[in-house]
């Protein structure tokens, strides 16, 4: 059998390539790695009909072909992917994706194509056909094909009956004829303007969105909207799918018995890497929700609105995008700094991203904040959406001091392409929470489930003999935890929540379960009132209340700052290829964690007594 | 002059690209001699500028805005 038709999708960023690779692929794709390509490409299968199988590589978004030192890191990928595809001697069909509203410009980088890559076979899609004809104006195929002297298709964005068209094309593509054409004499032959355009309408709805100042207020109305959403859907859709599981390790406990493999596989697998499935909603709804305003063109316009602000701590409005992302996880949030073109900016973004509080965080959060200053539901919003603008504005501060020290130097100033607004395609934002909800998985699947087993063997099986002691106080864990108590006295930290934050070191998703484990309840993830009262009602040797809200709120700030994520670490070592960046990143979060959880203990015990 | 200084919603056209580094980038996102360009806002405060050219609608920092020089085309 031959190998499968390699297939490129390349185009500008916004051309529709995501939408055209979905339809091709049904959805279907995966993460392929290559040689010379250092980050993962989305690669997905397709059946040609007289052509038979082939693979096909979503590529990201480029300006040129040749970015030189101006291009951004997705630009190099894109370039170095088609280089070592070459320099295999890998023929590759190369699919360019056009947007039809800017026809002309498109045609440009298709030249482009053609001279970089001399005789390659090349299928031009046009898309967003009804987004012109929706204004009166119109693309002929006909008359692009012959003027290109290349096979063309032209498809809209919402007709999903044209994969046919789009397959008989590829089988259809060959090289170009090398005869000489120009893009402007091209579009005039092809291409009827519409009365009204796209942008028009675009920039009728950019007046009130931008508006200088009804824009800001809107612009916290959609995101605090957002995040209220957030709330609403995946709180009860998290409490759902925690019953389950608490229910099938339930039914499991009888039959399984109360053996030491039992209470690995029902405590250490499905008590840690379970728990954490408990925490997708958030994640998929939040990355859901991202991905339309996305798609709506709203995210540019975000960008624009805080360019100023960003500026001033030294990054621009395109990193607003991945510190949004990192609200939901921090690891698509560093594969999204590769829009960004200035390397100290991109780099300064990794670097802080880690700060914004992402969703595995918010189990710590509730059960701290239901614990001690629980009560008022307004109270408890007003606490969390406290935490959350804690870590934007660390992130920032953090920000300003790295851009005038490790990551000293002038910025690039912003140019952003601002796309037209559309209505967001309900497929690919379904294609992008699959594709996260995968990626979340296998991670809670390896590094998460390895991480509780590893912590159950700590925390169940004894170090040395103790009669009436409990046994937890017997484990390796307690030993750990105590030997480090000098350290974290000073912050108000016990041996128990230091074996909790042993057990987050790895993933912060396990602190809650870990702190079950130790206060003796099962189930904590499903109830946390009463882990929350049994963590209240401990009392320490002189029979005080071994924790007070001054202990909460240590604890509470050193989960801002801590960058407790395996998963995190290994994704800024391999988008900033060094180890010492990725050891800076550990060092300085647990810095800044343990020095702001020492003003905050003796800042409220100075108010509480 | 540059394109800082076009008034909003007056159109020029794009006369001179003086850049540096991002002549290329410029020019290959759309920011070319010879298109129509137009300044739609400018952000407060010394924000970015949002500018249609083309076909086509971008924010762009000032200081890259003041490396864009413009010829009015029609006056007034």
């Amino acid at each position: 059998m031959s190998a499968p038709l390699q297939i490129a999708l390349v185009g500008r960023p916004n051309a529709g390539k995501s939408t055209l690779f979905n339809r091709l692929t049904g959805g279907h794709a995966h993460v392929g790695n290559f040689p010379g390509v250092t980050v993962d490409i989305m690669k997905g299968t397709l059946e040609i009909p007289g052509l038979g199988p082939a693979e096909v590589h979503d590529l990201p978004g480029v300006y040129q072909l040749d970015p030189g030192p101006g291009g951004s890191a997705d630009e190099r990928v894109t370039v170095d992917f088609l280089k070592a595809q070459r320099e295999a001697g890998v023929a590759v069909l190369v699919v360019h994706v056009i947007d039809a509203t800017q026809l002309e410009l498109h045609l440009r980088l298709t030249q482009e194509i053609e001279r970089v890559m001399p005789g390659v076979r090349l299928l031009v899609v046009v898309t967003q056909r009804d987004e012109l004809e929706r204004g009166g104006g119109g693309v002929d195929g006909v008359a692009l094909a012959e003027a290109l002297g290349l096979t063309v298709r032209v498809v809209s964005d919402q007709d999903e009956g044209e994969r046919a068209a789009l397959l008989s094309g590829l089988a259809e593509a060959r090289g170009s004829e090398g005869r000489p054409w120009g893009p402007e004499e091209a579009t005039r032959r092809a291409l009827k303007r519409p009365e009204t355009s796209p942008q028009q309408r675009s920039e009728a709805i950019d007046r009130v969105l931008l508006h200088p100042a009804l824009g800001p207020l809107l612009f916290v109305l959609i995101l605090g909207g957002m995040f209220a959403l957030v709330f609403l859907i995946a709180d009860p859709a998290s409490a759902l799918f925690d019953g389950l599981l608490g229910k099938l390790s339930g039914a499991l406990r009888p039959v399984l018995g109360e053996g030491m493999l039992a209470s690995l596989l029902l405590d250490g697998v499905f008590g840690g890497a379970g728990t954490v499935l408990a925490f997708l909603p958030q994640i998929v709804v939040l990355i859901g929700l991202l991905e339309l305003l996305e798609g709506s063109g709203y995210l540019a316009r975000a960008a624009f609105l805080v360019d100023r602000i960003f500026r001033a701590v030294g990054l621009s409005g395109k990193a607003f995008v991945p510190l949004l992302t990192a609200h939901a996880c921090a690891v698509p949030a560093i594969a999204a700094t590769r829009v960004l073109r200035d390397p100290r900016e991109r780099l300064t973004t990794i670097l802080v991203l880690p700060l914004m509080s992402c969703s595995a965080r918010l189990p710590t959060y509730t059960l701290l904040v239901s614990a001690f200053f629980g009560g008022a539901t307004l109270r408890k919003a007003a606490i969390s959406t406290g935490l959350y603008l804690a870590g934007i504005a660390s992130g920032l501060v953090a920000s300003t001091v790295l851009r005038r020290t490790m990551v000293k130097g002038k910025g690039l100033p912003l140019l952003l392409e601002m796309p037209t607004y559309k209505r967001p395609s309900l497929r690919q934002v379904w294609a992008r929470c699959r594709r996260e909800a995968w990626d979340f998985t296998r991670r809670a699947g390896t590094v998460i489930l390895a991480a509780s087993v590893l912590l159950w063997a700590l925390l169940k099986i004894p170090v040395r003999e103790g009669g009436q002691e409990p046994l937890i106080e017997r484990s390796a864990a307690a030993a750990v935890g105590k030997a480090l108590e000098p350290i974290s006295r000073p912050i108000g930290f016990d041996w128990r929540i230091n074996v909790g934050l042993i057990g987050a070191f790895g993933a912060r998703e396990l602190m809650v379960s870990t702190l079950g484990v130790i206060f003796g309840i099962e189930d904590a993830e499903d109830k946390p009132e009463p882990l929350a009262e049994k963590i209240r009602e401990t009392k320490d040797a002189q029979g005080k209340p071994a924790y007070t809200a001054a202990t909460a709120a240590s604890l509470l700030v050193f989960f801002i700052f801590a960058c407790q994520c395996i998963s995190t670490l290994s994704a800024v070592r391999k988008e900033t290829r060094s180890w010492g960046m990725t050891g800076f990143v550990l060092a300085y979060t647990y810095a800044l964690a343990y020095a702001m959880s020492l003003l905050t203990y003796h800042g409220v015990r100075l108010f509480t007594g | 002059m540059s394109l800082l200084e076009l008034p909003v919603e007056q159109t020029a056209t794009i006369d001179q690209i003086t850049a540096g580094d991002d002549d290329a980038l410029l020019r290959a996102m759309g920011l070319c001699e010879g298109q129509p360009v137009r300044v739609l806002r400018r952000a407060p405060f010394g924000g970015p500028l949002q500018i249609r050219v083309g076909e086509v609608s971008f924010a762009i920092g000032r200081a890259l805005a003041s490396t864009v020089l413009v010829k009015v085309s029609t006056p007034g």
